[in-house]
């Protein structure tokens, strides 16, 4: 127990100091996407892990967030909204298109919910490579502008307001640092509320929390609302580093990609979603070249990275089939999901054992 | 007027080809109430086996005569041979154990097998599109100003076809009432004596063997097929099945023709718009399910508590 | 505590993957230069990328067997591609990468547009050279857009390429279609950064050179069936349809269709997206009476092109891509240009500044692509189109443009 407390501080300090550690910059920007992915896991977390509600589009809110941050941060229609500011705006942009886009899927059951998301998440990327006229079509938005700071935050001697260096992803890493600690604080605030609870309640039985007095339209519009501000925040996080957006960078792939995070690390569960996600990102993005390299050094003509839909079909099939409450489980719901898998008396029984609020 | 009927022939031909994956999808829907969302995927792999098959017997073009007839039939044969094993084993090896779990489960390892499907096919033809040879000679009939290959009228003619040999499984064969029985009321079919895994086995056989023959119908008409095209054929061809009633054969097949005449009339109407094809049908996708779930003739079922 | 078991974990797979670099990275007692390459190495792009990521290889091994004393070459390749297709957030991963590493004195690439334009402000901080084989699109070099990609330092120059770009290929082809005495064109273009641009600027060459655009579409992604399409362009009696795309995104699929659209006699000409043997498989016996532009020489007409070619089947046992020898060429411009910054050092390892000045000043060099130079803009001083016509099922060279500025 005590080893595992302090191998927790442990890698908590090494988090905090790592870009002072590493000076490779492609690492802590790395990092930094690696990060703008946790966000998005976050947020879908609320949507998926916490209300149950299918979301297979969640690309799109990430591509409305960033394309806010390219529209009023740009030369492209000469707003120039500063970039913190664009963190509110951003989040509340999503969240509104969250309501708009949930608002058809309120009566609509899981897996119809579902196939209508997907849909969405075809239509959004897909309207703004069409509209060229505001989005520049195919070739996306460049030049974005970059978040300024007071000099001593970025390393210069002085208070004056600097840009954040093209080729330092280190300022980028602790914004993203502190979006993702502001994250984790507000979920788990929302999932002891009485709006988790809501959530909750929905999952687990729709009808039932109505007849129970649960506002039900309410309480999946607020879920939908509050995922997608997190995919505002990471949009404006990720726009801004890389400096432009594209249309193709918000495919299918992309909600499948967060939702197999989800799935790997522990639906509903906090913690499991950020292990789940780096983990992730990390096979995506240092496992498999690696080991493509390792393999073309020893004469061996195999690419990894051409397995990587492969890897996450098989982490979508294998963790739902054996371990469907992911890695770092809740307890609540691995109670849940395993029903399928026990006796149909005996999950009767371990569903009666109610032990208070979900514990991360 | 010509340009019209024109765009008639063209939007039934591919809505032909959503018909018949649409088939597959309501047949599985209205028997476990679970997307397979792997059957897009089913779909290319019969392309793919179709492909294997020709190959193997040295056709690179077209065919004809009585060679054309027992090459046909061989390969739309083995095709739907393999397909049909290809859905018993997802449903077995993936499916059945999450028969009982919440909903989310069962629709993600559904993504899941349709990713491993998908690479399977990348990895054993590559990434980039494959051409398909010919086979089936494809004179243009000229009928007042409007030109319709030989091809189209297979197609069409094909998905009917294969809707009216599904119905009449369905309604006029015992495993066809057993099938029914279970989409109603799965314990109490199960109460009655029918076995519930052959019967949900059998679904999956006959469901992605019409993928098959579906895929070998795709690249002949097309001649070209791709890894990647169960994704979006797949998708379509679900809208179809909700659009005409999810679980109601008639509908899947009136769907899918639906959905390619909006595709060609959105092409051939909206100004540009051959970049809007996806919303707009994607649209009709969201409108369907919002305003009218049960689809065209499809029956509003109630809630079960 | 369940978080600590997954700590340790973490703490594992962060250690197999430490020793996985740490493994891969190579030991030498001469001073190694690295060539940075950065092109989609995977999926899809993997067909042009590898070949072209082949031509580098093939110029440093035999910078090599000459090296300056001290000095070796090695090339240091990343994949930009994710998800089977080119990404711009990993070019600037593999770009921040080049330049934290202070043997990198030079990089190559990228292969797409878009994927240049997340690269080139990373490059132009740095002072980096970037030399790419393929980008074809304009505003990379010139116009408004340019200066925006450039704003670290606006006034030096740090990219450059050694193909010609899309407005000279588009209004070639709008050239060459007028002089084939076609009028009326329906455009058709796959709705990406290549394509989509290349349409553009054929269409508004075309019109100026005299001719009707009847209609300018684009495609949605994945498309297969292009019937309702041709239908509407069919109705509007076109002489000829443009395509700005490639074949993978429907180039060739979109040219037999339009055989059951009752246009098999109209022609069709496209860009080097169609440019591939895959469009003559795709298309079928309707490749025929197609034509297209190439921004590069046909290797097998330079006599200078011989020997690369020769080597390069030699070494790699397949034939150059389409790009091998741009990349190639633009190989032997950054180890000439090192070896030229190494010697005025005293034989010390030069600064990237120094690298990046004397490829600036590039006139006149010998390559298998003919006589190489860079403007102030980093464009090619000597762009060069091929045009080539599909007939007998195979694809014939009509004829070379050197359109010299």
């Amino acid at each position: 127990m005590q080893a595992g407390r302090y191998s927790t501080y442990a890698l908590l300090a090494l988090v905090l100091i790592f870009p002072l550690l590493d000076r490779n910059n492609s690492h802590v920007d790395f990092l930094v996407n690696a990060g703008a992915f946790i966000l998005l896991a976050l947020g879908l977390n609320i949507v998926v892990g916490f209300a149950g509600l299918l979301d297979l589009g969640y690309a799109a809110f990430f591509a409305i967030g960033s394309y806010s941050y390219a529209m009023l941060a740009s030369p492209q229609f000469g707003i120039h909204v500063p970039f913190w500011v664009m963190l509110f705006f951003a989040a509340s942009i999503a969240a509104l298109f969250g309501i708009l886009l949930g608002a058809p899927t309120l009566r609509l059951r899981g897996d119809y919910l579902a196939i209508v998301t997907l849909g969405f998440g075809e239509i959004v990327p897909q309207t703004f490579l069409n509209l060229g006229q505001w989005t520049n079509g195919p070739n996306g938005i460049s030049s974005l502008d970059r978040p300024s700071a007071p000099g001593f935050l970025l390393g210069a001697p002085d208070w004056k307001l600097h840009l954040f260096g093209l080729n330092d992803a280190t300022p980028y890493y602790y914004v993203t640092l502190a979006l993702i600690a502001l994250g984790v604080l507000l979920a788990s605030n929302l999932q002891n509320s009485r709006l988790g609870r809501a959530w909750m309640a929905i999952r687990e039985d729709e009808l039932a929390a109505r007849h129970v007095g649960i506002n039900t339209t309410v309480t999946k519009l607020s879920a939908f609302a509050l995922g997608a501000s997190f995919s505002g925040l990471a949009g404006v996080v990720y726009s801004a580093k890389l400096n432009l957006v594209s249309p193709d960078e918000f495919q299918f792939s992309v909600s499948i990609l967060v939702l197999s995070m989800l799935v790997l690390g522990g639906m509903g569960n906090i913690w499991g979603v950020i292990v789940g996600s780096f983990l992730l990102s990390f096979v995506n993005g240092f496992l498999l070249p690696q080991s493509t390299n390792l393999a073309h050094a020893v004469g061996l003509n195999l690419d990894f990275t051409n397995y990587r839909f492969f890897l996450y079909g098989a982490i979508l099939v294998g963790m739902m089939l054996f371990r469907p409450e992911g890695l770092i489980p809740s307890r609540q719901r691995r109670a849940e999901l395993r029903v399928a898998l026990a006796d149909a008396g005996v999950a009767a029984q371990e569903q009666t054992e109610y032990e208070g609020p979900p514990r991360t | 007027m010509d340009i019209l009927l024109q765009q008639l022939v063209n939007g039934l031909s591919l809505g032909g080809i959503y018909a018949l994956i649409a088939l597959g999808y309501t047949m599985v829907y209205g028997i476990i109430e679970l997307i397979n969302f792997a059957h897009g995927d089913v779909y290319t792999l019969g392309t793919f086996f179709s492909l294997a098959v020709l190959l193997g017997l040295g056709v690179t073009g077209e065919v004809h005569g009585l060679t054309l007839v027992w090459v046909v039939l061989l390969t739309v044969v083995a095709a739907m041979l393999l397909c049909g094993v290809v859905g018993v084993l997802i449903e077995r090896f993936a499916y059945r154990r999450l028969r009982n779990a919440p909903r989310l489960a069962p629709l993600i390892t559904a993504i899941g097998v349709s990713f491993i499907l998908e690479n399977a096919m990348q990895l054993w033809r590559g990434p980039s599109p494959v051409a398909f040879p010919a086979v089936i000679p494809n004179p243009t009939l000229h009928l007042g100003g409007v030109e319709i290959a030989a091809k189209q009228i297979l197609v069409i003619v094909l998905a009917v076809v294969m809707m009216a040999g599904l119905q009449l499984f369905i309604h006029r064969t015992r495993m066809g009432k057993a099938m029914r029985a279970t989409a109603q009321d799965r314990d109490a079919a199960q109460l009655m004596g029918i076995n519930i895994n052959t019967t949900i086995a059998l679904t999956f056989l006959i469901g992605s063997a019409l993928a098959g023959a579906a895929g070998f119908v795709s690249g002949v008409y097309y001649q070209s097929t791709w890894f990647f095209n169960g994704f979006e054929a797949g998708l379509k061809g679900f809208t179809a099945a909700v659009l005409g009633g999810i679980g109601n054969v008639a509908g899947a097949m009136l769907g899918g023709f639906l959905i390619g005449l909006v595709e060609a009339f959105a092409t051939q109407f909206i100004p540009q718009g051959a970049q809007w094809t996806n919303v707009v049908v994607f649209s009709v996708l969201v409108l369907v399910l919002v305003f009218r779930p049960s689809g065209l003739l499809g029956e509003a079922l109630p809630e079960k508590v | 505590m369940r978080l600590g078991s997954a700590v340790g974990r973490c703490a594992a797979v962060a250690l197999v993957s430490a020793l996985l670099v740490g493994c891969t990275s190579s030991q030498s007692s001469s001073t190694v230069v690295k060539i940075g390459v950065e092109l989609p190495l995977s999926g899809g792009d993997a067909a042009n990328g590898i070949p072209t990521d082949n031509g580098v290889k093939l110029a440093v091994e035999e910078a090599n067997k000459k090296a300056p004393a001290g000095f070796s070459f090695a090339v240091d390749d990343l994949d930009d591609a994710v998800q089977g297709a080119h990404d711009p957030a990993q070019g600037a991963q593999n770009t921040k990468n080049f330049i934290s590493d202070s043997a990198v004195l030079a990089m190559i690439g990228p292969f797409n547009s878009n994927v240049a334009k997340a690269e080139i402000p990373l490059t132009n901080d740095a002072e980096l050279t970037q030399i790419s084989p393929s980008n074809t699109n304009p505003g990379l070099t010139l116009g408004d857009d340019a200066k925006k990609l450039r704003t670290s330092h606006p006034d030096v120059n740090n990219y450059f390429r050694v193909c010609t770009t899309d407005d000279k290929q588009g209004a070639a082809g709008a050239q060459f279609a007028r002089k084939l005495g076609l009028k009326k064109a329906f455009i058709v273009d796959d709705n990406e950064t290549y394509g989509k641009g290349l349409a553009d600027v054929f269409e508004a060459a075309f019109k100026k050179a005299g001719g009707t655009v009847l209609g300018h579409e684009h495609l949605t992604k994945n498309q297969q069936d292009f019937k309702a399409l041709l239908t509407k362009a069919h109705s509007l009696g076109p002489d000829f349809i443009y395509y700005g795309g490639t074949t993978v995104t429907g180039g060739g699929l979109l040219r037999k269709q339009m055989a059951d659209a009752g246009m098999a006699s109209v022609p069709y000409v496209g860009g080097d997206g169609i440019s591939d043997p895959d469009f003559l498989k795709q298309a079928g016996s309707m490749a025929n009476g197609s034509y297209y532009t190439v921004a590069a020489p046909e290797t097998s007409k330079l006599a200078s092109a011989k020997d690369f070619v020769a080597a390069y089947k030699a070494k790699f046992k397949s034939d150059v891509g389409p790009y091998s020898a741009n990349a190639y060429t633009a190989a032997m411009i950054e180890i000439a240009a090192i070896e030229k910054a190494i010697q005025a050092n005293g034989n010390k390892l030069p600064a990237r500044l120094d690298v990046l000045k004397a490829v600036a000043a590039t006139k006149d060099f010998a390559s298998p692509i003919g006589q190489v130079g860079f403007d102030a803009n980093g464009d090619t001083t000597a762009p060069i189109l091929s045009i080539y016509k599909i007939s007998g099922g195979k694809a014939q060279f009509l004829d070379q443009l050197n359109l010299k500025t």
